[in-house]
């Protein structure tokens, strides 16, 4: 595809969480481009460094870290199942889950996006209320506000 | 690790503050303060060598409540130099918070309090004191203590009425208030957060006037904004000092004041539905661009600050009222 100066590439990158909202972003790009060939899909879930202060020992943190991991392994696989499912080839789905120091996770993914060149990033919305977004931010509203060179899709 | 100072010395070193005719009992000595339910009135706390006397629980109050005892903060005596210090014990709490209707996750952590205290040592604007580990490598902080009110009281318990006060007094309030912020720009700017701003969490030194920051072992588990809870904090100090306390909508009602023929919905705190925020409103002579600064904290906001440096922005744009 081009617009006579820039040629976009076929990469799409999922961003998730374990909520509901990623899996509906999950199934829109599954039935939106399954089947339909050249495009590689990456669920991406960033695990965020747990803060030191959270817990009482280093024993604890990394209980709980082996904990999160474990989850969000699943959730990934399940996502890569439903694109799989929904006709996207095995090789051209895979999954990513980096652990990062991540004050902002809208800014970890973008930097993820930024090291892996996706023309794309899909992500649910969170549903936030005003109150909510006020408090503590939302990622998908800072990820549409900063994000460059890519196009952001937000699924309702 | 010091040597231990033995009971004998001990006894002589408090005996100024202990009761006369208790020479039989005996001192109970804590070197392990892992339950400070234990640590009681009297009693020594020895840490690595340096004795404090206990003198008794902190307490805290709020919104009205009796004050509620705080059993891991002990008022103490550093027998050492004599002076009065405050010494808080490992309390590793965890819980649910809910402000608003909104859950989040909050928990207490020493190591965050005594992290901050060595970053700001020495500035005016926060309290001071340091750490050491007991002999369980528990993190205590010792502080200073400061004589003064909490800045929610010392405004509450000013006589004048809010017009007086608003031109008289709070522009004062305001430039030290502003101090305050830029206090917390400063531990912000290194990566931390306070976690527990409140209007009380700001005492007014008695010695200098100077405003300061207490309490930082509170933390909560941010999520896209990892300073949002502590700005919204700072907001609602901003809009408490200019209403000279909280103005609430139940109030108005009953005092079937003007201002609610033309109040909305949007005029109220974007999280505490109850106070308003549109204070000029209530009171009109409260310049346009203050009170725009205060609409960023209300239902009708259109955009949040999302730094103290946008904050501090706006409120160094004012013209003084």
């Amino acid at each position: 595809m081009t617009d006579g100066n820039k040629t976009f590439n076929k990469n799409i990158l999922i961003a998730v969480d374990d909520s509901d909202n990623a899996r509906r972003a999950v199934s829109y790009v599954a039935q939106l481009l399954g089947g339909v060939s050249g495009f590689k899909v990456t669920v991406l879930h960033v695990i965020p460094e747990a803060e030191e202060d959270y817990f009482a020992t280093t024993a604890e943190k990394e209980e709980w870290l082996e904990h999160y991991k474990e989850k969000m392994y699943a959730v990934l696989e399940a996502c890569r199942q439903i694109l799989i499912s929904a006709g996207f080839a095995p090789e051209a789905v895979s999954v990513r889950s980096p652990l990062r120091y991540c004050p902002s996770m809208a800014e970890c993914i973008l930097s993820e996006r930024d090291e892996l060149e996706y023309d794309t990033i899909v992500l649910g919305r969170q549903g936030l209320s005003r109150s909510e977004e006020f408090l503590f931010g939302s990622i998908s509203s800072k990820i549409v506000t900063h994000a460059r060179n890519c196009t952001v899709w937000v699924v309702e | 690790m010091a040597t231990p100072i033995g009971e004998e010395s001990l006894r002589k070193m408090a005996a100024r503050w202990l009761p006369s005719g208790q020479d039989a009992t005996p001192l109970r000595i804590h070197r392990d303060t892992t339950d400070f339910f234990r640590v009681e009135y009297g009693d020594i706390v020895d840490l690595n060598g340096r004795p404090y006397l206990v003198r008794h629980n902190a307490k805290e109050g709020r919104f009205g409540l009796d004050d509620e005892v705080k059993y891991w903060v002990k008022r103490a005596i550093d027998l050492t130099s004599g002076e009065q210090k405050i010494i808080k014990l490992v309390f590793q709490e965890k819980f649910k918070a809910h402000v608003g209707g909104i859950e989040f996750e909050c928990f207490r952590s020493p190591r965050k309090e005594a992290r901050i205290l060595d970053l700001v040592a020495g500035h005016k604007h926060f309290m001071h004191g340091f750490s050491v580990h007991d002999e369980k490598q528990n993190v205590v902080r010792i502080l200073d203590f400061i004589y003064g009110a909490p800045l929610s009281k010392y405004v509450e318990n000013l006589k004048s009425d809010h017009k007086s006060y608003f031109f008289d007094i709070f522009p004062r309030i305001l430039d030290q208030f502003m101090e305050c912020i830029r206090a917390i720009q400063f531990i912000h700017n290194h990566g931390e957060k306070h976690g527990d701003i409140r209007r009380d969490h700001i005492l007014v030194d008695r010695q200098n006037g100077d405003y300061r920051w207490i309490d930082f072992d509170f933390n909560y588990r941010h999520r896209e904004n990892i300073y949002g809870y502590d700005l919204f904090g700072l907001g609602n100090v901003l809009v408490f000092l200019v209403g000279k306390g909280d103005v609430l909508l139940q109030n108005l009602y009953q005092e079937n004041h003007p201002a609610m023929k033309t109040l909305r919905e949007e005029d109220r705190n974007i999280v505490f539905h109850h106070r308003i925020v549109n204070l000029k409103k209530v009171y009109p002579y409260i310049p346009e661009s203050l009170n725009q600064i205060l609409l960023h904290f209300s239902k009708g906001a259109n955009r949040f600050y999302g730094t103290t440096g946008e904050l501090l922005e706006d409120l160094e744009a004012l013209d003084k009222p």
